[in-house]
């Protein structure tokens, strides 16, 4: 029997997970004095400059650039890979990747366990939730509703928009103006507290959003037949109109400059200086400090320009100095052991250590965590350690938590555990413009169709976003590799004029992505079976997965609305869906393609019931006082909104939390 | 090891048989870096008496194609693209200047003249990849490499297809 050694120090936090959910818990509970201890599966300091120059090498030389490509796939701490999946057939799990899939889809959706977390690869997108989807069960019959509401949780997404570094203007995203047919006009009041401003401005729009607004907008798309619900145009047809808009996104612009003088902004009741864009962590700081345009943020922005989770643990390791810090009068900052020491007594972050038991006492409080320490990333050895806090968080993603939470036998009230996973199944449509549009110019995407993310529509049918790709046929076809291997080895090109249709070719494709909401469902989950560990011992996670009639309902309509806009735009569709793809489906006579959207929410979600949720509304577990679960796995639906800002937003409310409860 | 008098063709007829295949100048092949690097790759996967006369001609089709291109088309198609040998050669020669990526050879090429065990697929290197002529002429920029500016995706793309 292996005992685990005991860590000298106890921390007041003990947080497992180093990505955006414990960046920011720990940045707020290090500026409330307490002491926090970070807990990370991952290795590999993305924050030391040559670690991420390895990891831009990595993309560069990797011939399949999927969003996990450029950072290591660790056999002590695997992460899922999109390359693993496959069609799950029969009774047979598919066993190819970190995933054990029992299907009866596929789940499309990866994510990265290292330092700084999913956000290395993420793309950006900073969306709100709408006050509807807050309450889809009372209103539309579909879902949960949450025990919280939007007006609750708006100030807290000011401070996560301010956080992440969010560059958009409030009047292009207000549900009217987003041409957002809500079914309830009046949710439109106050979607921005009264004088509010994001902390920088837009991210201008493509050359190839403009051209779908300019073509497409105002493009009537009925959604089903809803006589009470009628367009004075068309009777009897609930209509919405194609609007395209700018989408918010946590990457760098310029900064938005105070109305007066040395004056500030409010920020979630607070007042707050003027933005400073953060660029890269660790001495490439002088770098991404606005977006120039690599058009790579998935899967790895290079000069970090958009918001990664280590800008944040930045911030936290910089408050744990500062307090710290003993008035001797020196300049040269002190690097001595003793320092060091002084400063992990109140802010450590062990990399390499994955939590692997959470330990409860006779009054199912935790009392410690179990963690294994591994030296070298490619060697399954470790040694076995114990965490101790007065509070503990899992903060490990929706996946992850849930498979420690399993592996430990906690939050057993409910059967809620590991269910609801939720992703938004992402399909997408592509053609070729009759003009070139400037593909595979800026970051990925720049603007979306938020139309039919709310309306009466949603009684019967999913609601959806479509999001406008600036990379040409990348996701759908892999282009422009594609483009080339076609035009030289099919269509027997050389010269002059491979290098001619090349241009005209790939310079005029188009791409959207329609983006599902998907509702909770207790047969989407997260399962456990000694039967399946990895190399180190630890239980894989084992998923069932569907998407059901009323997503694909929503993905029917989505596949429609893009025709549209290409019938309008004269674009020739190329979208092709073939039942021998993995996440093949099929509704209503017509087959269609899905992919996961790396949005992976559900498995812990909040509610005041403990038959019915895991955890408390502010992310404190029902049936243990002194452990939270936070990250997208709160979330009791995932809307149609991309699910960073909201879990960002939440992470803030379980801060305040944490702190009271310390008090 | 064949002696100087019996083989002497070098990068010289490498790049020139480049620039016929990929539609750009010596100074532009030259100007990726990359050139010394895929004559390598390139000389290590096919055997001698194959390479030496896949480049015989390769000055001179150089030298035409300001005078005749349309011979120079028809001598690359009916020498180079259509034949058995030079072929899959040829259109590997020129993915691999257009993506920076060795894209292996036919299994039926490897059993007719021979395989190699350097004959697998991969980005040859980092600069490999982001001078990778893909990029250029489709009038973009190496996704992750090269960006153009703050905003400039906004603007028209740039005129293209020579």
């Amino acid at each position: 029997m292996n005992t685990p050694l005991d860590d000298e120090e106890t921390y007041d936090v003990v947080i497992v997970g180093a990505g955006i959910a414990g960046g920011i818990l720990s940045k707020q509970l290090l500026a409330r004095g307490r002491r926090v201890l970070i807990l990370e599966a991952g290795a590999d300091h993305g924050d030391d400059w040559k670690t991420y120059r390895g990891y831009l090498d990595q993309f560069y030389l990797t011939l399949a650039k999927v969003p996990n490509s450029p950072y290591p796939n660790l056999p002590t701490a695997p992460s899922p890979s999109v390359l693993d999946i496959s069609s799950v057939h029969g009774t047979a799990p598919d066993n190819n990747g970190y995933f054990v899939q029992r299907g009866p889809m596929p789940f499309g959706s990866d994510y990265l366990r290292a330092y700084g977390g999913t956000t290395l690869h993420w793309l950006g997108t900073s969306l709100r939730m709408l006050p509807a989807d807050f309450e889809t069960n009372s209103r539309y019959g579909q879902g949960i509703d949450w025990p919280i509401t939007y007006k609750d949780l708006l100030p807290y997404y000011e401070k996560a928009e301010w956080e992440i570094g969010v560059s958009a203007e409030v009047e292009q995203q207000t549900p009217e103006a987003l041409g957002i047919h809500l079914a309830r006009p009046r949710d439109g009041d106050g979607y921005y507290s009264e004088g509010y401003q994001f902390p920088m401005h837009a991210i201008p729009c493509s050359y190839s959003d403009n051209y779908f607004a300019k073509g497409a907008d105002g493009t009537p798309i009925s959604t089903g037949y809803r006589t009470d619900f009628a367009d004075k145009s068309e009777p009897g047809l609930d209509v919405v109109k194609i609007k395209v808009s700018s989408t918010p996104q946590g990457r760098n612009s310029t900064p938005r400059a105070p109305l007066e003088e040395n004056g500030g902004f409010s920020v979630g009741g607070e007042r707050v200086e003027p933005f400073k864009p953060r660029g890269a962590t660790g001495s490439f700081a002088f770098t991404g400090q606005r977006c120039e345009g690599n058009s790579a943020c998935i899967p790895i922005c290079p000069i970090q320009a958009k918001y990664n989770a280590m800008k944040t643990l930045a911030d936290a390791r910089a408050l744990a100095e500062n307090t710290t810090r003993k008035p001797n009068g020196a300049d040269e900052p002190d690097e001595s052991n003793a320092r060091v020491a002084d400063i992990e007594k109140s802010f450590r972050i062990r990399t390499q250590a994955i939590a692997s038991r959470v330990e409860l006492d006779v009054n199912n409080r935790v009392s410690g965590i179990v963690y294994k320490s591994y030296l070298f990333p490619g060697v399954p050895q470790y040694e076995l350690r114990r965490a101790r806090g007065t509070v503990y968080v899992l903060a490990g993603g929706a996946i992850e938590n849930s498979t420690l939470a399993l592996a430990s036998g906690l939050c057993r009230s409910s059967q809620e555990l590991g269910r609801n996973l939720m992703d938004h199944p992402y399909m997408m449509a592509w053609g070729l413009a009759r003009d070139p549009i400037g593909a595979f110019r800026g970051p990925n995407s720049t603007a979306g169709i938020e139309s039919f993310r709310d309306g009466a529509f949603r009684d019967q049918k999913a609601a959806f976003r479509l999001e406008i790709g600036n990379s040409g046929w990348d996701f759908a076809a892999g282009a422009p590799y594609s483009d080339v291997k076609n035009l030289v080895e099919n269509d027997n090109l050389f010269g002059p004029e491979l290098r001619k249709r090349l241009y005209h070719y790939v310079q005029r494709q188009v791409r959207i992505g329609v983006l599902v909401e998907q509702p909770p469902d207790a047969s989407n989950k997260v399962t456990i079976d000694p039967a399946y560990v990895d190399a180190m011992g630890e239980f894989r996670p084992i998923i069932s997965y569907d998407i059901s009639d009323y997503s694909r309902a929503g993905l029917a309509l989505g596949h429609n609305a893009c025709m549209q806009v290409f019938q309008r735009l004269g674009v020739k569709n190329y979208t092709a869906y073939n039942p021998s793809d993995n996440g093949y489906l099929t509704y209503d006579g017509s087959g269609y393609t899905v992919y996961g959207a790396g949005h992976l929410v559900g498995t812990h979600r909040i509610g005041n019931n403990p038959k019915t949720s895991v955890t408390r509304p502010d992310m404190r577990t029902h049936d243990h006082d002194n452990l939270w679960m936070v990250g997208c796995g709160s979330m009791p639906t995932a809307a149609t909104s991309n699910p960073t800002l909201t879990m960002a937003a939440m992470a803030f409310q379980a801060a305040e939390a944490i702190d009271r409860a310390l008090s | 090891m064949m002696t100087a008098n019996e083989f002497e063709f070098g990068i010289d007829d490498f790049i020139a048989i480049s620039t016929v295949l990929t539609g750009y100048s010596r100074a532009e092949l030259l100007g990726t870096g990359c050139a010394e690097e895929y004559w390598h790759q390139f000389r290590r996967v096919t055997p001698e008496h194959i390479l030496v006369e896949f480049l015989e001609n390769a000055a001179k089709l150089d030298r035409m194609q300001a005078t005749d291109p349309q011979a120079v088309a028809e001598e690359i198609r009916s020498r180079y693209l259509s034949s058995e040998k030079f072929g899959p050669l040829a259109r590997t020669l020129i993915q691999l200047w257009y993506l920076g990526q060795w894209v292996p050879l036919p299994h039926a090429w490897r059993r007719s003249f021979g395989a190699s065990r350097f004959d697998v697929a991969r980005v040859i290197s980092v600069l490999a990849y982001k001078e990778g002529l893909v990029w250029d002429a489709i009038g973009a920029h190496p996704v992750g490499a090269k960006q153009q500016g703050f905003g400039s995706w906004a603007e028209a793309p740039p005129k293209g297809g020579v």
